[in-house]
């Protein structure tokens, strides 16, 4: 029996509700999701967010077997980002067990409760971006839509607090998800650094500035690149030189005291040479030999995986991650990630597809 | 503790966990109102506490900010688990708790004989939450590393950076913010699960898995052979274009041909309002380079700020590209109760992050995170009901330290 079999889940998807819907089917709840503006985002979008729910089309005259369908509900994900949809409003007078989760741009009593929103612009103002990039470049973002799924993770969570209180009170209640705040939330170093020390972080490309000196962060290997750093961890930078030793090619590191010295304090000119003999053995081996190297010996080293190389990971298979989900919209079946984290109680699945949206009328639930 | 009552009001959970990934999935909680013993031991401190910035000296286990905001809403005891005697106390507070929570390297809960079996034995409907870089089980099993671990293997690095370049590593663990959200959500599916059922179970939650679902969109993508950068398949403009100021920037997101006409309107130029290759998306997004050039050459004056609220009036989605101090210092999030001011021994009167919603009824509470070893006697006397000898004597031994 799946975590949520029997929790009855309403989703009105807006990109930012989109994703917690998603958490709370992968968990075994019954979303049923109102196609709407889902229907103009990107089919990969759907097909990402959208897969093990059920679909359902609301006509205009459809009101009252809407309300019907929400008072059968146990959560009501309702997405903002456009605004009030379908005459939702207050849903909690009427249902008073319900469990309404609001998700919204900007907080609702805000002066910017009624700005409009994307997923980049709320990058844009989490502060993320600012230090994202390469100095001598503008701004970026993080791949996928990432405020939208911060803010679909927080929208179940939500959902959740309410189904816990409601298991003590008796009452559902209202919840509020501000997507903006979501997404700052995320920024969880530079408000901080700034609040104690008046600093503002920048840009560093892929340097990992900590103290006086940055070290770099990706590395060219034979066949492709790893992420590893110079780093103030004793264990870890004898435990690389030492293979670096045994391939005579840890040249002054050999002799250097990892206890002794503090690397955020070290010269950069010394952190240059450092480099470029760690670069140049780096270079010498492929990314398979680098990543058993840092799992057996412990270097913290891991091996930059592409989407591609991610699905074939063998311990992403070994731990079921990603499963054959088929588009009833475009015939095509895709490899996309599944379960969320291994759990003791049994495997229940939700429909490892996504379904075409069907008329509200024949969309009753399922049998608790 | 005393205030307003919370959604979790009544949850137990013995927090094992150190340093980012797990101690931000039990803040969640504590903020929502369970209750939150944070184990720790002077012998083996949590690296959070020696994380910066800190409110004067650096040594001072109680100095840093980075920890407190981290650690709010907890009671903190230490727990010599080295010692036997150390782990039978812990054995006391996880026959007490609902939940378990841990991120410590694979095998150290086992071997301090605290693994899901033993727990178990203790309660039969104990839920263990384990956050790990790789998971529990699979060839990584054993795998240690870091936040950035998770950004390396979940594809995270591949895809992020400009098109054409080499992968890129932000300078923020994105992994610690992501996988300690799912073990959140975790816990609360178990606990909705346990009171349906009665039994408990341990949810193993890998980091690099939620880094994953976070970009399923990307999974799902047909043929995307290069990062994104900041490109969207249907809007257009869609990136960040500069502003008055050093290293200042705007991010435009135009949907359709109507907001590109208020954009126009608000950016004061008529003539790129007719100009033909802008007039349909399709158009926009094929000109990209020239599109950017053209709407970069018109923000260039303005104010960020002033900018985004101009657009915002006109619908047109827009954001200023904010740092530390502007989110910080957001009159917005201040009003909302994004941050709340705690008060703190060491750190003074300071400001705190509070989960990002409102609950109408049960509403959140940001407290004071724990100094380190501050409620011995409050948890193991009047909680667990431990003779006050019986802990003076384990403190002079040094089994509480």
């Amino acid at each position: 029996m799946s975590l949520l079999r029997g929790v009855r889940v309403v989703e009105f998807p807006d990109g930012l509700v989109d994703l917690g819907g998603r958490l709370l089917a992968e968990l075994g709840a019954e979303v049923v999701s109102i196609a709407g503006v889902d229907l103009e985002r990107p089919q990969a979008r759907r097909l990402a967010w959208h897969h093990g729910k059920r679909r359902v089309r609301v006509a205009p005259a459809e009101t009252d077997r809407l309300a019907e369908l929400v008072a059968g509900a146990d959560i009501v994900l309702d997405g903002r980002l456009g605004g009030t949809r379908h005459g939702l409003g207050e849903l909690s007078a009427a249902n008073p067990t319900l469990v309404h989760v609001v998700a919204v741009p900007f907080d609702t009593a805000g002066t910017r409760k009624d700005w409009p929103a994307t997923d980049l612009t709320l990058m844009a103002m989490s502060g993320l971006m600012h230090i994202t990039g390469d100095p001598e470049r503008p701004p970026l973002r993080l791949p996928g839509e990432q405020a939208f799924a911060l803010t679909g993770i927080q929208v179940a969570t939500a959902a959740l607090l309410g189904l816990r209180a409601r298991r003590r009170t008796g009452r559902g209640q209202r919840i509020d998800v501000s997507a903006y705040r979501a997404t700052a939330l995320a920024n969880y170093r530079e408000p901080v650094v700034y609040e104690w020390t008046g600093r503002i972080g920048r840009r560093t490309g892929n340097r990992l500035v900590r103290g006086k000196t940055g070290v770099r962060q990706i590395w060219p290997c034979a066949d492709g690149f790893v992420t590893w750093s110079i780093i103030d961890n004793p264990g870890m930078m004898r435990s690389v030189v030492a293979t670096m030793a045994e391939h005579g090619a840890a040249g002054e590191l050999a002799e250097v005291d990892w206890e002794a010295i503090l690397v955020a304090d070290a010269p950069e000119a010394t952190i240059a040479r450092w480099e470029s003999l760690v670069g140049a053995f780096f270079a010498a081996h492929d990314r398979a030999t680098l990543g058993d190297w840092s799992l057996a010996r412990g270097w913290g080293l891991s091996v930059i995986a592409d989407p591609d190389d991610v699905r074939a990971s063998a311990h992403l298979a070994a731990r079921g991650l990603f499963v054959d989900v088929a588009d009833e919209e475009t015939g095509r079946t895709a490899r996309l990630p599944g379960p969320l984290f291994r759990h003791g109680a049994g495997e229940d699945a939700p429909p490892r597809r996504l379904r075409r949206p069907v008329p509200l009328a024949d969309a009753g639930w399922s049998q608790r | 503790m005393t205030g307003p009552v919370g959604a979790l009001d009544g949850i137990r959970i013995a927090d094992f966990s150190w340093v980012g990934a797990g101690p931000r999935a039990t803040k969640d909680l504590a903020d929502s109102g369970a209750t939150v013993v944070k184990i720790e031991s002077r012998r083996r401190l949590d690296l959070g506490r020696r994380s910066p910035p800190f409110a004067g000296d650096p040594k001072d286990p109680d100095g840093s900010a980075f920890f407190a905001q981290t650690n709010t809403s907890k009671l903190g005891v230490t727990i010599d688990l080295g010692d036997p005697e150390g782990v039978a106390v812990a054995r006391k507070l996880i026959a007490w708790a609902d939940v378990v929570v841990e991120n410590f390297g694979p095998g150290y809960m086992e071997r301090i004989g605290l693994g899901y079996a033993d727990l178990q034995a203790i309660r039969p409907d104990i839920i263990l939450a384990s956050v790990s870089v790789a998971g529990r089980s699979g060839p990584m099993a054993g795998f240690r590393g870091y936040g950035n671990s998770a950004a390396a293997h979940s594809g995270h690095a591949a895809m992020s950076g400009w098109p054409g370049s080499e992968p890129h590593m932000p300078p923020f663990a994105y992994g610690d913010v992501v996988a300690p959200m799912v073990a959140t959500l975790a816990v609360l599916a178990a606990l909705e699960h346990r009171d349906r059922t009665g039994q408990g179970q341990h949810v193993d939650v890998s980091q690099i898995e939620p880094m994953v679902h976070v970009i399923a969109d990307l999974f799902a993508a047909e043929g995307l052979t290069d990062k994104p950068g900041n490109g969207d398949p249907v809007m257009a403009p869609h990136g960040v274009f500069p502003c008055a100021g050093d290293d200042r920037w705007i991010a435009i997101a135009v949907a359709d041909d109507v907001q590109w006409q208020a954009l126009c309107r608000v950016l004061g130029d008529d003539r790129l309002a007719g100009d033909p290759r802008f007039a349909t998306a399709d158009g926009r997004r094929r000109e990209g380079s020239a599109l950017a050039d053209a709407v970069g050459g018109l923000t260039r004056g303005w104010d960020r700020h002033r900018l985004m609220a101009a657009l915002a009036e006109a619908g047109v989605p827009a954001g200023a590209v904010q740092d530390g101090r502007d989110v910080f210092e957001d009159g917005e999030l201040r009003t909302a109760g994004h941050f709340v001011a705690v008060d703190h021994a060491v750190l003074g009167t300071s400001m705190m992050p509070a989960p990002p919603m409102r609950l109408h009824d049960t509403p959140f509470a940001v407290r004071p995170p724990p100094r380190l070893g501050e409620h011995n006697h409050q948890v193991l006397i009047d909680m667990l009901g431990l003779p006050e000898a019986a802990v003076a004597d384990l403190e002079a031994r040094g089994v509480l330290a």
